[in-house]
This record gives structure tokens, sequence and C-alpha cells, in this order.
């Protein structure tokens, strides 16, 4: 670790750090702002939901119509493609950038130059993505908690709430380590944001076909998504032991590659 | 015998379509300028690269200051200061932000006089946003910051470029100056002429091996003049019988075209009753002068 470089990564990914949890922050509060007038026109919003295609509610993580109506699974349904996806999106952007941009921008000839191990270049950097992306999360959870006790009609479960907030940081987290683990194995920098962007989107797309498709459950594996559990309304919800150990496994796995892989990397500029 | 300050001993680099770099062996000893010339793609960034440690060696070793440059990096680069031939630096910063930046990883911190001295020195903006800056200005920025640590090396490569002559002389009165303070040079560049200035010893490299290792004035002394002759008619146009007329000349018509590198004064006592009607002489390009002596 450091400090210098740190403090100078801290800064170069502000900007972006604020810029996306704005964003997130205020899709989640105007979407719950929608929520009584949602609840006020539940048989409109049946009657349209009824001639959806099957599986549109699947898609953003609902099994059951009725979960809509109550203020948790409301959220949850769109916690998914803000947080879960969106989140997911910045986490990998930010960590496939942080150590290529430096090869990107040329400045890796400067850096590599000053008194500084690969190791204290590769965990000052993953530290600040580390960071961002609990930060990220920590601020949207807040919003999204705000915005639940100002809309909600009857109470809804904490817990629940914080289960379904840990499972998205746990996610998030793994993306931004397989960004981290990405950029350490490519030599060019240019293709890995759309790269990163594809495979967060594929992964979720698996993920919702092996919902909908009777026979396909199992491909649903290979995604991260299938061991994030969205049950918030059920009683026995809680953090699996499976899934737990599945993110700190595969997160730990690709920081240590991707530590190793960068140590021993060769630069081309 | 002192450590040298560069000590390459068979160093290989090899990496897919490139070439690379091949058995590389240099010794460039402790307050030397060394000179390191090459065309394009011969492999001089690559050879400093792995100095440098953003490459690793695919075979042989390389040591600064006689530590290891890949597992001793961090030690080396306290006392190395690197001029990179592409002078991006750290674009969104303004100047005086990249020095202190820079300056904050090596140990001495307070170099506020020494930041004054050389933005004095190669008249920068210090309050200018490196983005805005003119290619030249931003080859001074990574001078500037490669010498603000009193490095005890210097690898520069290509630092010439973009710098107007005034600039350039105040830089080389820069180099000889820190350089009698005891600062070595490692002088990257495919300009001969620059390199004749500075150096006393050269290292010539062409496609990834090191051709020559040469004392500057052994070079000059042989240096080759490319010679055209047009004479008044193609009967004078007859082939020279001259010691130092280095390949076979090429006649068309009247013209002659030759390499030459003896005395220009015996050519001229060959040539003055044949009747010229023009006549240059010109330096050779250093692509020239390998393609004569090397191949």
């Amino acid at each position: 670790m450091n400090s210098n470089l740190f403090i100078r990564e801290l800064r170069n990914n502000a900007l972006s750090l604020v810029i996306w949890t704005g964003v997130i922050s205020a899709l989640t509060a105007l979407t719950m702002s929608f929520y009584g007038i949602f609840l006020e026109n539940n048989q409109n919003i049946l009657a349209m939901i009824s001639i959806l295609p099957e599986g549109t509610l699947q898609f953003k993580g609902i099994s059951d119509v009725n979960d809509l109506f109550s203020v948790l699974g409301f959220y949850s349904a769109n916690n998914v493609i803000y947080m879960l996806v969106l989140g997911s999106i910045y986490s990998i952007v930010l960590s496939s950038g942080i150590l290529l941009r430096e090869e990107e921008n040329k400045t890796a000839e400067f850096l590599l130059a000053w008194p500084l191990t690969r190791g204290e270049i590769f965990f000052s950097k993953a530290l600040v993505v580390l960071l961002n992306v609990v930060v990220i999360n920590i601020v949207t959870a807040v919003t999204g908690y705000i915005s639940l006790e100002i809309v909600k009609r009857e109470p809804f479960s904490t817990d629940a709430f914080l289960v379904m907030s840990v499972y998205t940081l746990l996610l998030n987290l793994f993306f931004a380590s397989l960004g981290l683990f990405m950029s350490t194995l490519v030599k060019k920098a240019r293709p890995i944001t759309t790269l990163s962007i594809g495979l967060v989107l594929i992964l979720y797309f698996i993920f919702t076909i092996s919902n909908i498709t009777e026979g396909l459950s199992m491909i649903g594996y290979a995604s991260p998504y299938k061991f994030v559990s969205l049950d918030t309304l059920n009683p026995e919800y809680g953090i699996e032991l499976t899934s737990v150990l599945y993110f700190f496994t595969f997160s730990l796995v690709f920081m240590l590659f991707s530590f190793r892989l960068y140590r021993k990397k060769d630069i081309y500029l | 015998m002192s450590t040298p300050a560069i000590d390459i001993t068979g160093l290989t680099k090899t990496y897919g379509r490139d070439r690379g770099i091949e058995d590389v062996n240099l010794r460039i000893e402790e307050g030397e300028i060394f000179g390191f010339i090459g065309p394009n793609g011969a492999g001089k960034s690559t050879t400093i690269r792995v100095l440098l440690n953003l490459l690793f060696p695919t075979s042989g070793k390389a040591q600064i200051l006689g530590l290891d440059v890949a597992r001793d990096s961090k030690e080396i680069k306290y006392h190395t200061g690197y001029v990179p031939s592409d002078a991006n630096a750290y674009s969104q910063m303004e100047a005086d932000e990249f020095f202190r930046y820079c300056g904050r990883f090596f140990r001495s911190d307070g170099n506020e006089r020494r930041i004054r001295e050389l933005t004095e020195l190669f008249e920068v903006d210090r309050r200018r946003k490196i983005s805005d800056l003119s290619m030249g200005n931003r080859k001074k920025i990574s001078i500037i910051q490669s010498l603000l640590h009193k490095p005890k090396l210097l690898i520069v490569d290509e630092p010439t470029t973009g710098l107007d002559p005034l600039m350039q002389a105040r830089f080389f009165e820069l180099l000889r100056s820190e350089n009698h303070r005891g600062m070595t040079v490692f002088y990257s560049s495919h300009s001969l002429s620059d390199v004749q200035m500075l150096c006393r010893r050269v290292a010539i490299i062409g496609e990834g091996r090191i051709i020559t290792v040469e004392e500057i004035e052994a070079l000059r002394k042989r240096q080759l003049k490319k010679i055209y002759i047009e004479f008044n008619n193609s009967e004078n146009n007859t082939v020279m019988e001259l010691p130092g007329i280095e390949d076979t000349p090429l006649i068309s018509g009247r013209t002659v075209k030759f390499l030459y590198s003896g005395d220009i004064n015996r050519l001229i006592s060959a040539l003055h009753d044949r009747g010229i009607a023009d006549m240059t002489i010109e330096e050779p390009s250093l692509e020239e002068i390998f393609m004569h002596y090397y191949y």
C-alpha cells in the first residue's frame, strides 16, 4: 500500500463515484415514490401484468405478482436492475480500468519508474476499488431504506432489507475482483470496458433464462446471480452459507490470481 | 573496480510477433554519459523497459548500481530518473501538482527549491494543466520530473523530441552539469548528432542485437559522407580509383553517387579537372551507416 498513490486514485475516481451513486440513489428514490400510485391502481397493474409475456417478472427477480404490492417486494424488484445490474457494471468497469488505464494513457511509464513495488501499486488500487464499491452500496442502501420508510403503508422487515443489501455488496465485490482479474490477463486496455459490461449482462441473462426456461435451471449456476437470494418476503429469508462461501471464494481467488499475474506482468505501451 | 551503473549480461526479451532483444551485453560505468543508438524498432525501448522492470527478461540479467532490476526494482528507483519517449504525463493534473505527486514517492520530499530551479530553467508554467501543453512543454515536464530527486542514474529515451534548439541546448547543459556532479546518463536516441554532442561512448543496436560499442571519436573518424557528382558530360563519368570510396559507385547518365570515408582534399583534387556541373556532400543517415558497416 502506498498512501500517495491511494489518495491520488481516490481523487481520480471520486467524480465517477459521485455520479454513479447519485444516479442510482435518485433512480431508487424516484421509483419508490411511485409505490403509492402503484398500490392504488393495483387492479389495472394486475391486468397490465397479465398481458406481459411470461417471465417478464422473473427478469426482475419476482416469482409471485402479489410480492410486488408489498413495499419490500416492490423495492427488491427495482433494486435488481439498479444495484444488482448497474452497481455490478459500475464495480467491474472501475476495477477493470484502474490498472489498465495507466497502460492505456501511457502513464505506466512514469508510475513504474517511481519507487513502488508492483504489489504496492496493485493493493493501493484494489483498496480504492473496495472502498468505492462499499461506499456506493452504503449510500444507495441508505437512500433505499429512507425511501422505504417514507412510502411504506405497513411495516417491512429491516432484517430482510439488510440481508438483501449484503447480497448486493457481495455480488458487487465479486464483479470488482473479476474486473481486476480480467485486466491482468489482457495486454491492451481498450476493449476491456465493453467486455466487462457485456459480461455482467450476459451473466444476468443466463440467470434469468435459467429461471424461466424449464430444463435450463442447471445453467443458472454458471452465473453469480444464482447465488443472490431475493426472496425477501419469505420469513426464512437470510444469508445462505453456500452463497457466502461462493462469493468469498471466488472474490479471493480472483484477487489472488490478479495479484500474482500483475506482479509478473509485462507492461506493453 | 567500482560497481557499474548499468550491467547487462546476455539479456534476451522475446515476445509475440515483435522482435525484442537478443543477447544484449552492456556495461556502463558510473559517471559516464553513454549513448544508445539505433533505428526505430531496433530494441532501444525494450532494453530500457527491462531496466525499468516494465518488462521481465526472457533470459539473462541486468543490474543497476549493483542491484537486480527485477528483484530490487523499488530500491533502484530511488536512485534513477527516467524520461520516457512518449511525453504522456498525467494529463489531468497541473504541472505543479504532478511534480508534487511525483516528489512524494521519494524519501526526500521538500524539493520546492529544486522544482523552482528546474521550472525556471525550462520556462515551464507550473499552473498549466498538462493536457493543455504542447508536445515540447510536456517533454520538459517529463525531464523535470526525472531530475527532481537528484538521481544517480538518468535514463532518457528520445528526450529532445519536440524541444526547440534553445531548450535542447539548456537540456544538454543541464545533463553535463549534473554529470559533473556524478550523475550517470544513459542516452537513447535515433539521432547520431545528439549522441555525438554529449557522449564519449556509444552502443549501436540493430534488429535487437548490439552491433558495436565504440568511442564516439572512433565513429567520427570514419565518418561517412554521401557524395553526389553531376559531370558536364557522361564521358567524364568514369569510376574513380580512390582510397576511401566505400561502395561501388552508382552511375546513371552524367551522375555518380557513392559513400566516401577518405580525405575530402584528395577527393577534391581528384575531381578538379573533370568538368563538374554540380556536387553535393551529405551526412548519411544513421540507417545508411548501419547498412554500410554492419550488414
